[in-house]
């Protein structure tokens, strides 16, 4: 081998030894995170060796909890990564689905056939699979006001295989109404505008959707008030400290008038953007039990957090850049980078604005808003792990809510899709084609069986009976799915078991590709290292 | 009050980090046992300026660093990244209660904790079982360990920075980088850093980490970062530096760009060589455009620089040498800390207080902008009486700053100096004044005088802590001063058991000295990454640089050196 007298050090496999190293890892992987999957798979609880604990059923964050350093693993991986990054959930099904092509494709090539026969089947496939679900789909009208019952379908579909039942039926409720709270017509849903935030304390189930802003900040004075209601919110970004550095900075003084004067002298400007503020609130709170509050992205110093504290506002300083959008969202008003151009018309409005205390971490809620277009979704539980669990749930359920809104369609879950897929490749596909590419869409065709068949695995039912009693049914022209409990087929539209459209078809497009690329591999070298030693 | 935020970047920012906090926590036990030196009584630092007050949800009040470190996941060893003050019941088998169905647990084998760990936690569990008041009991229980044995384990066996640490953290301060799915020498370019962070919301996770410690800050003085800029966490850190830029344009930034003697030990072939310097190129530019100061530390091989005359260390162990650059960069961070009395700041404790702000501004801020600085130091720092001292404390202050000149003549320099701890006359505490004329003396003898000199004085001398490493030799003695002869039936590395405290010097300089180390980094930029056909314009690109950023790059260097030394043709239009 010529590379050898090149790089007397370079590792080379050839064509098998390429090949299989590829497969092998691509099984790996499938068969770390195969249990994962659906609504019966197995929570995985990861403990560290100083004992923290991390709970997940997500394959997304399971991926990235696990070094993984095997090349063809990380390629793998980064792919179902991608799969989430695009689309939000799936990260399972595309590892699973990759093993699996993998798997099949090993059958055929023990047999003596060359990969790339197997790869232009798997495009073939792959096309008339995308073409299928087209026709397959089944679309949403998304009117003025979408069909909540379909979202809340979807979205407990997603969830449920995240949380538990009762849970996951509380957060659909939660994550429908955060998505079409911050959905503008004619604009794509910007996630970010609901904010999810988590407060350790009490149980999973006392998470809720709090119409307005949950700030995990306080006031910084303790002159102001702790809950006041009917309240002018002013958002603005304007530094109310004292920025330029004390060179001369002691100075004495015998009285409080005395002190007051000289600290008045060195700060005026800044005294000045606050007097304003003071001015704004008193124009339009005189006379009335209305409150002011102001929240900050820039910092506001103790003298002047003082001055405010007297003239009876609540301030926080600091928010976070985001909030700042979703607070004029959230109150209405616009946010003020100058306090030069105060208008009433700057101000929001929150009905009631009340703080929270947990140990040194202090919450702010903004509630009872007029007309929210942001929203935030505040998870509760008794520890970090749960919470973290949770969260990721949470982050699922609104993806899914967002394609399906953005998709205008759904695809029948509970493995039906994929068994209709299948029998359409063999049934029709396959007979279209000449040649040897038959056995790359016979071979992409069973691959497809795997999200059923790993339903069945996780639920303890026998694989090769749910399969065929599927297959069954669907020849008959029922299009069925399988109910993990009884093993019996069902019909999900009947039980409201629906996938995202954007997640299958992400997977179908993804899937093969990467496959196709681990197949076509036949040789690896690198310099200075043993690949067989890996993993 | 006001406040500095700290951050460790990368692993060996962490090493000098977790120094650095022993230090503090060392300072801070001085200051309350009753049984301590005078000078420990009166050390006029305001620790509020590093430390947080809080309380956990029990309502157990808390003392934490207001610190934000990053690191690889893994590395903290045996420390859970949520810190030790805050657990809560973490146990396995309260089950999982969001779901029904089976769980699988995946247990990796717990850290052992090495002896000093284990004596820490040991006691701070008696001291919660014995109630407040009456630990002097439990402190005569622990005989069990010996502090001789705890040495021993952690000179032959520290792994982690965590492995060494006395602080409690704050479970907001430890970081971990995860889903980077390559091996920690893979993570060796600025592109990879910058790409984990900035992608992903691990990112978004660090700032919202640093928005908290700012928020609780009345008048936040500035951040002082420390990032190991050998490989990939200078990356992450330029990605962290352009938040704070962009979120806190007004809060200053002095930027440590530490790096351990070994960094560059394993590259063996041409292609890696070329791969770190454009890195180091690159990495230092980009660093250098988002900090008000940066000062570059870390010798190639620090245990035979001129630096290490009095200590006697090895190289290849982190736990030694960056004890060495944690003492350093604890004196330079003395005034900011100091406390203020009277007008004129000075008191029989100390004096020459600034804060960051002032600080950076003295430095960089006058003629000639020069941003990139030296530091110095004397460890330990030479007795100031006689005239020893006046002649050679100058000439003992050693740059620990890489490629730097020699004997240079720079009369535009620009100099601030700690001396801390500093002896007298027949080994007694020097006072303030003492100090400040002897230093004045030194600067009036010296052959060539900076065009501005600074200098701070304080009486408190380095404390060394339990876990600080053995690495004095044997002609330092009890409190760091220098004997003329070796002590003959000592160890040869001498540690904390022998030694208590030492004195310091450490000097912050703007000098043309440091045109060699910004030399290197032009000529490297230019000859791989500028010039037609080059190899590393190709690899430049893969960490997401275009040929127009490579010249921004190579611009913003030679400015730098022009601004030092404006007689050299650095035009960058050469073709």
């Amino acid at each position: 081998m010529s590379i050898r007298t090149l790089n007397p050090n370079a590792e080379v496999l050839n064509k098998s030894g390429a090949l299989h190293m590829n497969i092998n890892a691509a099984k790996g992987l499938q068969d770390v995170l195969k249990s994962n999957l659906g609504p019966v798979g197995t929570n995985k609880m990861l403990v560290s060796g100083t004992g923290d604990i991390k709970l997940t059923k997500d394959g997304n964050t399971l991926l990235k909890e696990m070094q993984i350093q095997n090349p063809t693993a990380i390629m793998i991986a980064r792919t179902a990564v991608a799969q989430d990054d695009i689309s939000g959930d799936g990260t399972t099904s595309t590892v699973i689905f990759i093993g699996e092509l993998m798997k099949q494709s090993e059958r055929y090539i023990d047999e003596g056939m060359h990969p790339r026969v197997l790869v232009d089947g798997f495009e073939i496939a792959k096309r008339a699979t995308l073409q299928f679900l087209e026709k397959f789909k089944t679309p949403v009208v998304m009117g003025e006001e979408p069909d909540k019952e379909i979202l809340e379908m979807v979205a407990r579909t997603t969830l449920r295989t995240k949380l538990y039942e009762a849970l996951a039926d509380q957060l659909t409720k939660i994550v429908v109404n955060a998505v079409l709270c911050v959905r503008k017509p004619e604009e794509p849903i910007d996630l970010f505008m609901v904010e999810i935030m988590h407060m350790r304390h009490k149980f999973d189930v006392d998470t809720r959707l709090v119409e307005g802003l949950v700030l995990d900040h306080g006031s910084r004075h303790p002159d102001m008030k702790r809950r006041a209601e009917n309240c002018y919110i002013l958002t603005c970004n304007v530094s109310l400290e004292y920025e330029k550095s004390e060179i001369n900075a002691g100075f004495y003084y015998s009285n409080a008038e005395q002190r007051e004067a000289m600290v008045a002298a060195e700060r005026r400007s800044v005294d000045d953007r606050v007097r304003k503020i003071i001015e704004l609130k008193n124009k339009v709170c005189a006379g009335s039990d209305k409150n002011f509050v102001v929240i900050n992205q820039k910092g506001i110093d103790p003298p002047s957090l003082d001055l405010l504290a007297r003239a009876g506002i609540v301030a926080l300083r600091r928010a976070k850049r985001r909030n700042m959008e979703r607070l004029v969202l959230a109150c209405g008003g616009e946010a003020v980078n100058s306090v030069d151009d105060l208008t009433p018309d700057s101000l929001g409005w929150a009905g009631l604005v009340h703080e929270h205390v947990l140990g040194e971490e202090k919450y702010t809620f903004i509630e009872e808003v007029k007309h929210p277009h942001s929203c935030t979704i505040l998870i509760k539980g008794p520890n970090d792990h749960i919470i973290a669990q949770i969260k990721d749930a949470v982050r699922d359920g609104l993806r899914s809510v967002k394609n399906t809104i953005e998709d205008e369609a759904v695809v029948l879950g509970a493995g039906a899709f994929e068994v209709a897929a299948r029998q359409h490749l063999i049934n029709e596909v396959k007979k279209s084609v000449k040649g040897r590419a038959q056995l790359g869409i016979q071979a992409f065709a069973d691959a497809l069986l795997v999200v059923p068949k790993t339903l069945a695995d996780n639920s303890g039912l026998d694989t090769q009976d749910v399969i065929i009693s599927l297959t069954g049914e669907h020849d008959n022209g029922n299009v069925v799915g399988l109910n993990q409990h009884s093993g019996e087929p069902i019909d999900p539209q009947m039980e409201g078991i629906f996938d995202n459209y954007a997640v299958k078809r992400q997977i179908l497009n993804s899937g093969p590709v990467i496959a196709s690329q681990l197949l076509l591999v036949d040789e690896v070298i690198r310099a200075g290292r043993n690949m067989r030693k890996l993993t | 009050m006001r406040e500095l935020i700290t951050f460790q970047v990368g692993s060996y920012a962490n090493f000098i980090g977790s120094h650095f906090w022993n230090f503090q926590d060392e300072l801070l036990g001085l200051f309350e046992d009753t049984q301590a030196d005078l000078v420990y009584k009166n050390q006029n630092l305001d620790m509020d300026v590093l430390y947080r007050t809080g309380e956990t949800q029990q309502g157990m009040p808390t003392y934490t660093p207001r610190l934000i470190s990053v690191d690889f996941q893994g590395c903290l060893g045996s420390m859970s990244s949520r810190g030790t003050l805050y657990n809560q019941n973490q146990s396995v088998s309260s089950g999982v209660a969001t779901w029904t169905g089976g769980v699988s647990t995946q247990a990796a084998e717990p850290h052992k904790k090495n002896l000093f760990l284990q004596r820490l936690y040991d006691e701070g569990r008696d001291i919660v079982a014995t109630g407040n008041g009456v630990n002097k009991v439990s402190g005569e229980s622990q005989t069990e360990i010996l502090d001789t044995d705890v040495v021993k384990s952690l000179e032959d066996d520290v792994q982690y920075w965590t492995d060494y640490a006395k602080v409690h953290y704050h479970p907001q301060s430890l970081f971990e980088l995860n889903g980077l799915w390559m091996n920690a020498q893979e993570f060796n370019n600025f592109g990879i850093g910058r790409d984990t962070v900035s992608e992903g919301l691990q990112g978004d996770e660090i700032n919202e980490r640093l928005r908290f410690f700012i928020e609780e800050c009345d008048h936040v003085q500035g951040i002082q970062f420390m990032v190991d800029d050998s490989g990939g966490f200078s990356g992450a850190a330029a990605s962290l530096l352009e938040n704070i830029v962009d979120e806190y344009s007004n809060v200053p930034v002095l930027l440590y760009s530490v790096r351990s003697p070994n960094a560059q030990n394993n590259l063996t072939n041409r292609k890696q060589v070329i791969s770190s310097n454009l890195h180091d190129a690159v990495s230092f530019s980009t660093l250098s455009s988002l900090c008000k100061l940066i000062v570059p530390v870390g010798l190639p091989s620090l245990s035979q620089s001129r630096a290490s005359q009095l200590l006697n260390l090895h190289d290849e162990k982190p736990y030694h040498s960056s004890a060495v650059y944690a003492s350093a960069i604890h004196s330079i961070s003395l005034p900011f800390r100091m406390k203020r009395i009277g007008a004129t700041g000075e008191s029989s404790n100390g004096c020459g207080a600034m804060n960051l702000y002032e600080g950076i501004q003295m430095l960089a801020g006058q003629a000639r902008q020069n941003i990139v600085t030296i530091l110095d130091s004397a460890i330990p720092a030479p007795s100031i009486t006689g005239r020893q001292f006046q002649q050679s404390l100058l000439g003992n202050l050693q740059s620990l700053t890489p490629e730097t000149a020699h004997d240079v003549e720079d009369l535009q320099a620009i100099e601030s100096m700690i001396v801390h701890g500093a002896h007298g006359a027949g080994d007694h505490e020097a006072s303030i004044s003492e100090v400040k004329e002897a230093v004045e003396t030194a600067y009036e003898n010296a052959s060539t005088r900076p065009r501005f000199s600074h200098i701070s004085v304080s009486r408190c001398p380095l404390p060394i802590p339990l876990p600080f490493p053995s690495i004095f030799g044997n002609r330092v003695g009890r409190r760091g001063e220098w004997l003329s002869s070796p002590i003959l039936d000592s160890p040869e590395r001498r540690g904390s058991l022998d030694i208590h405290s030492i004195p310091m010097v450490a000097r912050l300089r703007s000098s043309t000295a440091v045109l060699p180390f910004l030399e290197n980094r032009l000529g490297n930029i230019r000859k791989f990454g500028l010039e037609r056909g080059s190899i590393g314009s190709n690899l430049l690109r893969g960490w997401g640089f275009g040929r127009e950023e490579i010249e921004e790059i190579g611009e913003n260097l030679s400015k730098m050196i022009l601004a030092l030394d404006p007689q050299q043709e650095y035009s960058s239009d050469s073709d």
